[in-house]
Parts: structure tokens; C-alpha cells; sequence
């Protein structure tokens, strides 16, 4: 019987990863200047401060490493919100949850520039994440009160529709903070609301990785229970899941590893519905093995995408937003296509 | 109203002690009900008596709005986890288990879940106990075939080969042998009753097959708007003025010359 085991998990876990080491070289090579695989080496040999070193460490390998941190994160919210809703169109961004995090950075940034902290520097790294967190989880209260049906219970259909409404209500309400405070750098920020890596990377890389990392590791500790949950609620109840403590947990995890990436690429589209399902095709719908794997794959696709982002037009740049969504909607159709038609 | 007592308290595995609940009008109400080690216990009742409720209510799913459920007679069950709970109580709902892409095997192994790690993985020891209950529940030839795939009478005993790979001392099942043909409910009565003993468990089983309840119970308890009727060994509390009490209609009971009693309504058009 083909089981499941912790070995299996780390060894496909690991093959992920040499392959997202592989894409993370690429990455790193091409661009606008090409930087070859032995060079490459011989600036990490000697950190020497020439131009390519320049290149290679402010600009390419912190947005390589960005890059895969949206992906992990957005890929992993989107396998947590599949399994907590039962139905595979969940994702941050049809939920919402990816637009109410952008409004949150969006007010976060408009509070800090009309009020012009002394030390708006130093707050800026943790404030953006936790503007951010807290648009996504009001978002998903919100989508969970208007779509949610107290006697009857929440149904997925229901919670998804309400997401893709607020979601088009809230992006509106960007659209109108921006146009209506006279930012500078219009262009950027429409790339951004898009779904944008181009912008540089500061230290909030920190704060971001610290929460993609912490919330991975608390939906990984949810995965047996969300295991259960899909059997329905009652029989996780009966089997020992405290379900509604899991339920709120994955919720708030979900939405606060969506708020801190999203604060700063953007609500990236589809990366949450597109990689949860290819990686259940390639190793299954056990969550314990589905979320390290989709967490590794996300990251790859994610980074693949950007790569493609900033190169397909050189040296013009997509925001990669675009190219995922180029990918996502196809995919997004195809799969409601095959649960209408009962398959 | 005349009650007969449950056996003294000090015996019981669980313990229902004067339970109520309601929602907006009252579903339980004064509930009180023991469970002995080794005996099968049947709860009947028309429609919309609180059955279920009691069964949920008894496993903490739902918190009683008034009264206490017991572990041994003095643990209250409140106050424990769910976790705590589901490896000493293990419920068959009336319309459980819907994941049709899992094997029979996996589906039981969910019945693990309570003495699992954190993330779930299963001991060969845990594998061993799945395998004997598919054996004890002669599920073992099924044991690749998806969920989707068994036929419903093959579906109820899976349901409880992972009730029973719980491991729990105490057993509670709704509506067990529902939607089956008489054959597969008597070999499903039989069967319980036949762990029930050798495993000294505490079983609750609603039914609504009278006759079933009264052939393989020890104690029955017959429930009406909420409240318990009357309870007792099998002769002393189903008797015709009691059927009639529940259900309002006429019945003709009466010993068979095996032994286990013979109910029929009185049916006139």
C-alpha cells in the first residue's frame, strides 16, 4: 500500500528544492546584463565590489529571494483556503483577502506620508506587514459575515462569491485613494496593484519572511486536522479536531501570510489557485504532504513567472501579475468548467 | 410517570446526569442516563424526541444548557479536550463520513487520529489495530476499494470498523443499521453486541427498529418530546402501555417461545 510517510515528504520536499535552486540560477543569470554561471562563482569568491557584484546582490538575488517568498506564501494560503472551504476555487485572491491587504498597505502608506512620522523609516518595515494583515483579516471577516449563512451554515459557493464582489468593491476603493491623493509614481503603483517584484527590496524582507516562515509552520502543524475537516466537520469533531479553534486559526494564519507578502508585491493573482493544484496532481491531496510540497512549488512558479516578467519585453518590464494571470485564468475556467460538468 | 433507575452510578463508564437542552424551545430536558461496562444500552423514540441531540450531546458536541455528562462517574466531560474525548468516546453519526477519494483502509485509519502525533503519522502500531478492526468487521478483502466504490451495508460497518480502531471504552452510534436490509442489521447488532462484551464497552445505540433494540439490548430507554419515558431491562420497559405512551399507537407485545420479545403495531386503515 503507498502510504504516507514522513520520508516521502523530505525527500520530495528536498527535490523541490534543488529544483528551485536551479530556477533561482537561472534567475540570477539572465537580465538585462547576462551574468554567467562562472561568473557568478567568482564573485561569490571574492565579494568583490564591481558592477556585476552590484548587480547580482542589490538587485537580482534580493528580488529572486522576494520572489519566492510571495510565491510559498500566496501558494500556501491558497492550499489552506481550498481545504478549510472544501472546494478548489478558493484562493486569496478570489476570496479578497489579497485586495483588503493591498488597501491596507495602500492607507498605511497615505497615514505615514500626510502625517510624516520623524521615524516613519524604522516603522515602515513592521507597519506595511501589519497594515496589510489587518486589511486581509477584516477582509475575510467581512467576506465570512456577508457570505456566510448563520442557520444554514457557511457554503463555500456562497463565501466565494461574496469574496469576488468585495474583492471588486475594495479594488475600486484603491483605484480612488490613489487617484485621489496625488501620488507621484502613478505608474509604479498601478504595477504594484497588479502584482509587481520591480520595486527594490528593503529590510522589510526581514519582517516578511519571519511571518511566511512562522505561518507555514502553524498551517503545517493544522494539516492532520484540516485532513479531517474535509471528511466534514461532525467527524472531525467526533475523531478529536477542535474544529473551530482550527478553523479560526487557519483563517487568521492564511490571512496573515497573505498580508505580509502582499504589502509588498502586491495581490499577485492565481499563484494561490494554480500551484495548490498542480501540486495535488503531482503528490496528492494529503495536506501533510501537499503543504511543504505546494510551499517549495510556489516559490518556483512564482520566481519562473517573474524571471519570464522582466525578460519577455527587455527591457521594458511586465509586472508579474500579468504573466500569472495569464496562466491562472485559463486554468481558473478550465476548473469550473470540470466541477459543472460533475467530473 | 413511573422510572425505573439506571444501575448505581459508581459502575458507569458515562454518565448523563439531569442533561437539558435548548435552542429556542427545549430539546432535552432532565436527562438522565448510565452506561455500563459490557452492555448494550438501546435509546428509541418517535421522530424528533432528541435522540440525536442526547447522542451529541453525551459525546460534547453540543454543551448541555443545563446538567453534567460524566467520565466514571466523577470526570465532567467539559472539561476535557476534544482529543481527550474522542480516545475515550467514539460516536457513529447518522450521516457521517463523505470522503469518497480515501480506501476503506485510510478511512478507518482516521479512527487513529485521537492517539496521533501532532502531524498524524501512524505507528506500525496503529496499522496493526486498523488491520484487526477491518478483520473484526470482515472488511479486510475491501481494504484497497475507495469509500465511493463499497455498497451501502459494506458503508455502515465501515463506518463502524473506524468508530471502533478509536479504542474508545465508551461507544455511541446513531442510527447504525438505517437504510438496511434485515439481514445486515441483525449481523450489525450481533456484532456490536459481540464487542460490546468482549471489550467491556459502554454502547448507546439509537434505532428505530423496535424489535432490534428489544432482541439485542441489555437496557432500553424509550424517549418521547425530550424526556425519558421510561427506562429499564428490555421486558420491564417495553410493554405495550409504554409503546403506546411514545408513539401513540397500539401494540401487541408478547415473548417469543425463544425468548426475545415480538412487537407488532396495530396497523388499522
Amino acid at each position: 500500500m503507498n502510504r504516507l510517510s514522513d520520508r516521502k515528504i523530505v525527500g520530495k520536499t528536498l527535490w523541490l528544492l534543488a529544483a528551485w535552486l536551479l530556477a533561482a540560477l537561472v534567475s540570477l543569470n539572465i537580465g538585462s546584463v547576462s551574468i554567467s554561471a562562472s561568473e557568478m562563482l567568482r564573485i561569490f569568491e571574492n565579494h568583490g565590489e564591481t558592477q556585476l557584484a552590484a548587480i547580482l546582490f542589490s538587485v537580482r538575488l534580493p528580488r529572486v529571494l522576494m520572489g519566492s517568498l510571495v510565491g510559498a506564501a500566496l501558494a500556501s494560503a491558497g492550499a489552506a483556503f481550498q481545504s478549510l472551504l472544501r472546494n478548489p476555487l478558493a484562493d486569496p485572491y478570489v476570496l479578497g483577502v489579497s485586495t483588503g491587504a493591498s488597501l491596507g498597505t495602500i492607507l498605511y502608506s497615505i497615514f505615514v506620508t500626510t502625517s510624516r512620522a520623524p521615524d516613519s523609516g524604522g516603522s515602515f518595515l513592521y507597519g506595511r506587514p501589519l497594515a496589510a494583515f489587518l486589511g486581509a483579516a477584516c477582509t475575510i471577516a467581512a467576506v465570512y459575515v456577508i457570505g456566510g449563512n448563520p442557520r444554514a451554515g457557511e457554503t463555500s459557493q456562497r463565501l466565494l462569491l461574496a469574496g469576488i464582489v468585495f474583492a471588486s468593491f475594495l479594488s475600486s476603493i484603491n483605484v480612488f485613494l490613489l487617484t485621489s491623493t496625488n501620488q507621484a509614481d502613478l505608474r509604479g503603483i498601478f504595477y504594484w496593484l497588479i502584482g509587481d517584484l520591480s520595486r527594490p527590496v528593503d529590510a522589510s524582507i526581514y519582517v516578511v519572511a519571519v511571518a511566511v516562515f512562522a505561518g507555514f509552520a502553524l498551517l503545517y502543524a493544522c494539516s492532520h486536522g484540516l485532513n479531517l475537516i474535509a471528511t466534514g466537520e461532525e467527524d472531525a469533531l467526533i475523531l478529536g479536531v477542535s474544529v473551530p479553534r482550527v478553523k479560526a486559526g487557519v483563517y487568521a494564519v492564511a490571512s496573515l501570510v497573505t498580508g505580509a507578502v502582499v504589502s509588498v508585491s502586491g495581490p499577485v493573482a492565481y499563484i494561490g489557485l494554480i500551484c495548490p493544484h498542480i501540486a495535488r496532481m503531482m503528490f496528492g491531496s494529503d495536506n501533510r504532504i501537499l503543504f511543504p510540497t505546494v510551499f517549495v512549488f510556489g516559490a518556483i512558479f512564482t520566481l519562473l513567472a517573474d524571471t519570464l516578467a522582466r525578460t519577455v519585453l527587455s527591457p521594458v518590464e511586465l509586472p508579474v501579475g500579468v504573466i500569472t494571470a495569464l496562466c491562472g485564468a485559463p486554468l481558473f475556467i478550465y476548473l469550473l468548467h470540470r466541477r459543472r460538468s460533475g467530473a | 410517570m413511573r422510572q425505573l433507575h439506571p444501575e448505581p452510578a459508581g459502575d458507569t463508564l458515562l454518565e448523563a446526569r439531569n442533561l437539558s437542552f435548548s435552542y429556542s424551545r427545549p430539546v432535552v430536558q432532565e436527562f438522565s442516563l448510565g452506561l455500563p461496562p459490557g452492555k448494550v444500552t438501546g435509546l428509541i423514540g418517535p421522530n424528533g424526541s432528541g435522540k440525536t441531540t442526547v447522542l451529541r450531546l453525551l459525546d460534547g458536541i453540543l454543551r448541555p444548557t443545563g446538567g453534567d455528562v460524566l467520565l466514571h462517574g466523577s470526570v465532567p466531560l467539559a472539561r476535557l479536550s476534544r482529543k481527550e474525548i474522542a480516545r475515550r468516546i467514539a460516536m457513529v453519526p447518522q450521516n457521517g463520513g463523505s470522503y469518497y477519494y480515501q480506501s476503506v483502509f485510510e478511512f478507518t485509519m482516521q479512527g487513529r487520529s485521537p492517539h496521533l502525533s501532532l502531524l498524524g503519522f501512524e505507528s506500525e502500531r496503529d496499522i496493526d489495530i486498523v488491520r484487526d478492526t477491518l478483520e473484526m468487521t470482515c472488511l479486510s478483502a475491501l481494504s484497497h476499494a475507495r469509500v465511493s466504490e463499497i455498497s451501502g451495508g459494506e458503508r455502515q460497518r465501515l463506518l463502524l470498523a473506524r468508530a471502533l480502531a478509536q479504542q474508545a471504552e465508551i461507544l455511541l452510534l446513531d442510527e447504525l443499521t438505517a437504510n438496511l436490509d434485515i439481514n445486515y442489521q441483525v449481523e450489525l447488532m450481533r456484532l456490536v453486541r459481540r464487542i460490546t462484551r468482549e471489550r467491556k464497552l459502554a454502547s448507546l445505540v439509537v434505532s428505530h427498529e423496535i424489535n432490534l433494540l428489544a432482541s439485542f439490548c441489555d437496557w432500553i430507554v424509550l424517549m418521547a418530546e425530550g424526556k425519558i419515558f421510561r427506562q429499564g431491562p428490555v421486558a420491564e420497559a417495553v410493554t405495550e402501555e409504554s409503546l403506546r405512551g411514545i408513539f401513540g399507537l397500539d401494540f401487541f407485545v408478547r415473548r417469543s417461545a425463544t425468548g426475545p420479545l415480538e412487537i407488532l403495531p396495530v396497523l388499522e386503515p
